[in-house]
């Protein structure tokens, strides 16, 4: 277990694994990706109520509440970080703060796209819903800022990690802001297979399948970036060097 | 799969029931946000290589001329 951990840490064990991991990621990606895009494009029913604007959810719910696993992950690196001083722990968080900022924007233009037609308005600044999420790409380019803010990398490490730490209130408030508050935002739909439900089956297939290509999505970003960090950061190792001169 | 499909024409796809321009943002957005998430990191790496190798024979260059002097 130790020595697991240990080897985890290693920067160029990251590198190496993750080199072979990335094509059969990539190739998972396109097929449920492709699957989940087509399906909704094509084949998903029109809703009751909401008509062919239930497309659009398929795209939203997949992203938003991927979207929320950002804090958690960058809470989980951060005590890492801070505990272990892990170097490739402060890499995965760096670049998470940036992911998910581009995750968060895009909840909030897809479902604005959404709230357009079927609320009859593009915002709502007394929806807890809206204005926590807003919060929290807010909250994101804080962490980016702040990281860049900072001269000293241990330094801005540390701060980001604490930060991060207490971000994961806000997901708590995200997750919950459509129960604790009544709000524009409808709570999320019972997931349910059954052909009586609110939405078919083929609404929540077709969305369990987008999240799926949404969360490989992230992993291969995140992996993408953290080599790139692992390439800067470990430049004087004698195996980037190596590296370098074969590319 | 043919039959399954919502829409009698091509034109009548495009329309998505009179929401074209929400459904067509979205899905748009979508596959910017995702090829931008792939394409930056991808050409970042591009310039790290680049850079780093530029620097490493500039490096050895300088060693090669003062392993010389050293003769």
């Amino acid at each position: 277990m130790w020595l697991w951990f240990s080897k985890l840490g290693s920067p160029k064990w990251f590198y190496e694994l993750s080199g072979k991991w990335l094509p059969w990621l990539v190739g998972a990606m396109i097929i449920s990706m492709t699957v989940a895009v087509v399906w909704a494009l094509l084949y998903l029913p029109p809703d009751y109520q909401q008509g062919y604007t239930s497309r659009i959810l398929v795209v939203h719910v997949a992203v938003a509440g991927t979207s929320l696993a950002f804090f958690p992950l960058m809470a989980v690196a951060g005590t890492i970080t801070l505990v272990w001083k892990m170097k490739l722990a402060d890499m995965v968080a760096k670049n998470a703060a940036a992911l998910g900022a581009w995750f968060s924007f895009i909840t909030l233009a897809t479902g604005s796209l959404w709230g357009s037609v079927m609320w009859g308005t593009w915002w709502e600044w007394t929806d807890a819903r809206l204005v926590s999420m807003l919060f929290q790409f807010f909250l994101l380019l804080g962490v980016v800022s702040l990281r860049s803010a900072l001269e000293d990398p241990d330094k801005a490490a540390k701060a980001c990690a604490l930060l991060s730490i207490v971000g994961c209130i806000n997901v708590v408030i995200i997750k919950y802001s459509v129960e604790w508050w009544n709000v524009l935002h409808q709570p999320s739909s019972p997931l349910s297979v059954n052909s009586d439900s609110p939405n078919g089956p083929e609404f929540w297939i077709a969305t369990i399948i987008m999240v799926l290509a949404v969360y490989l999505f992230l992993s291969i970003s995140l992996i993408l970036a953290t080599r790139n960090e692992i390439l800067q950061r470990e430049r004087r190792a004698q195996w980037v060097q190596e590296l370098v001169r074969n590319s | 799969m043919i039959e399954a499909i919502q829409f009698s024409s091509f034109s009548e796809f495009l329309d998505m029931g009179g929401y074209a321009f929400n459904v067509w943002s979205v899905y748009g957005l979508f596959a910017v946000f995702i090829i931008a998430n792939l394409w930056l990191p991808l050409n970042k790496r591009k310039q790290i290589l680049r850079e780093q190798k530029r620097r490493l024979l500039v490096n050895e260059e300088r060693n090669i001329t003062t392993d010389d002097k050293q003769q």
